[in-house]
């Protein structure tokens, strides 16, 4: 289980994530919400990259930026930037390496196996070899996918996965994030594409100026409504609310 | 420690594949070999295919020292490529001395190239195998080496062009604050001017301490209380530098 409790980022007096407060115990969890939501500076909190300025995250009840917790998880930034003179399969062998104790009682052989696998079951082995420089947005949309699972990892964290893949590409990811759960990891993603969402997500959270506006099923979100249409009334509600609150006091 | 050595042999790799860096090697190459004639011009003797050899190392050595330094960390975070390797079991202490060790061997790496012509090109002449040469080579490594942890130290807070201002700056300040010393008290210069003169001295470092290459040009041995001086002094610096560097790149926001 991840749970958030009173999380708080801020640089200086801007308030980028605001008293966040969450706990998911679900498969497939996404955060949804529009560019600059704090969807981002959220999970740059949950693997390590930002400390919050208040509060914290726990998963299984540790904290979630201790090491020892970190081998445990796979992440992958948003728009991934890369050594571009490595290539796909090199580029793999050096995040394996840095989980320590990773590699231990497995043959160089059996690990390179493991990278192979990985760049099939993203669909750019053919490229295995070829410096990361030549690659195409989406191909390294796939190689970023790629390396956070290399520790095997029990929790992914995907920023904006999909983002600069094609119809195809997208369609694919998908079926790659629906195998993982069906092998009982947990992912958390985020995303601006409310189809995504609608799609493999079990649950949500929609996130608007760092606040949570909603947490829970697609479905129960909707309440038969497009989703898009409830998204649009959840964040205009909150703007209203927002616009009102000086007012009362 | 493990990741440390994993950083480093990357940095290691990926730098070694740069053209710029090969560029300057090659060019250090035909400097290096360029002496023979150079000295033949000048006096044809040994002592002048020293100095000029000596110099061309330094010189080479310090140009791809400025510009690993300034380039390779601050291109990881700039780019963001330190994402992927601080959400791993890695903390940023790690990544700093990494990047700093896997330097440090592209650097040993180039010396180790130039040395190696540079004595084949003393030995052409007829000097002998010039080990006080290669001990002057080992000071300026040293020297680099210091050179790049300021580098690396002003890259955690600069921009990768401010870092070579600033690293050229401290290069330049760093063999001048000695003598500014010295003449600063020759002049008879005093009260607030010398006691400025005298900040400098303590805050910028001596790099006039690694340059052993009058020792090698006359044939002298080093003596061994300068090398381990230069050997001790570069340490300090070196582990206040990235200690500093450490601490910096920790509360920063990336």
């Amino acid at each position: 289980m991840v749970e958030f409790s009173h999380l708080t980022k801020a640089y200086k007096k801007r308030v980028v994530v605001d008293d966040f407060t969450l706990s998911v115990d679900v498969p497939i969890f996404g955060f949804l919400g529009q560019n600059g939501a704090g969807k981002t500076t959220i999970m740059k909190m949950i693997v390590g990259l930002l400390e919050p300025t208040s509060g914290t995250i726990t998963i299984d009840g540790a904290l979630s930026s201790h090491p020892i917790f970190k081998k445990k998880l796979g992440y992958m930034p948003e728009t991934p930037y890369f050594y571009e003179r490595m290539t796909g399969i090199e580029f793999l062998r050096f995040c394996d390496e840095l989980f320590d104790n990773n590699n231990s009682g497995t043959s160089p052989a059996a690990r390179t196996s493991h990278y192979e696998e990985l760049l099939k079951k993203v669909g750019i082995f053919a490229a295995r070899d070829a410096e990361i420089r030549t690659y195409s947005k989406g191909m390294r949309q796939r190689l970023g996918f790629a390396q956070s699972l290399v520790n095997d990892p029990e929790y992914l964290f995907l920023d904006e996965p999909l983002d600069g893949l094609d119809p195809i590409g997208r369609r694919e990811m998908k079926e790659v994030m629906l195998g993982l759960k069906q092998e009982g990891r947990r992912i958390f993603l985020n995303t601006h594409i409310l189809a995504d969402v609608e799609e493999i997500c079990d649950e949500v959270g929609i996130v608007h100026k760092g606040k949570l506006l909603y947490a829970g099923s697609v479905k129960a979100f909707c309440a038969g409504k497009p989703l898009e249409e409830r998204f649009m009334e959840a964040v205009q509600a909150h703007e209203t609310e927002a616009r009102l609150e000086p007012s009362k006091k | 420690m493990r990741n440390i050595f994993i950083i480093a042999k990357n940095t290691l790799k990926l730098e070694i594949r740069d053209k710029i860096l090969y560029g300057i090697i090659v060019f250090g190459l035909l400097y290096v070999f360029f002496t023979l004639f150079l000295a033949d011009l000048v006096l044809k003797e040994p002592a002048m295919v020293k100095a000029f050899g000596l110099t061309g190392i330094y010189f080479f050595n310090a140009i791809i020292a400025l510009f690993l330094g300034t380039t390779s960390f601050f291109k990881d975070v700039d780019r963001k490529v330190v994402y992927f390797i601080l959400s791993k079991p890695v903390s940023r202490a790690k990544f700093v001395l990494g990047k700093f060790f896997g330097l440090c061997m592209v650097l040993l790496l180039t010396s180790a190239i130039l040395g190696v012509a540079y004595v084949g090109v003393v030995m052409y002449e007829h000097a002998g195998f010039d080990w006080i040469g290669l001990t002057a080579i080992a000071m300026q490594f040293l020297e680099m080496a210091l050179f790049l942890a300021f580098a690396i130290f002003v890259s955690t807070f600069a921009s990768s062009l401010l870092s070579i201002v600033y690293t050229s700056g401290v290069f330049f300040l760093g063999h001048i604050v000695s003598q500014l010393v010295t003449d600063a008290k020759a002049i008879g210069l005093g009260g607030i001017k010398l006691w400025l003169v005298e900040i400098l001295y303590y805050i910028f470092p001596n790099l006039e301490k690694f340059d052993a290459r009058d020792f090698a040009i006359h044939a002298v041995p080093t003596p061994f209380t300068s090398f381990a001086f230069a050997v001790a002094y570069a340490a300090v610096y070196i582990i206040l530098l990235l200690s500093a560097a450490v601490w910096i790149f920790d509360k920063k926001e990336i």
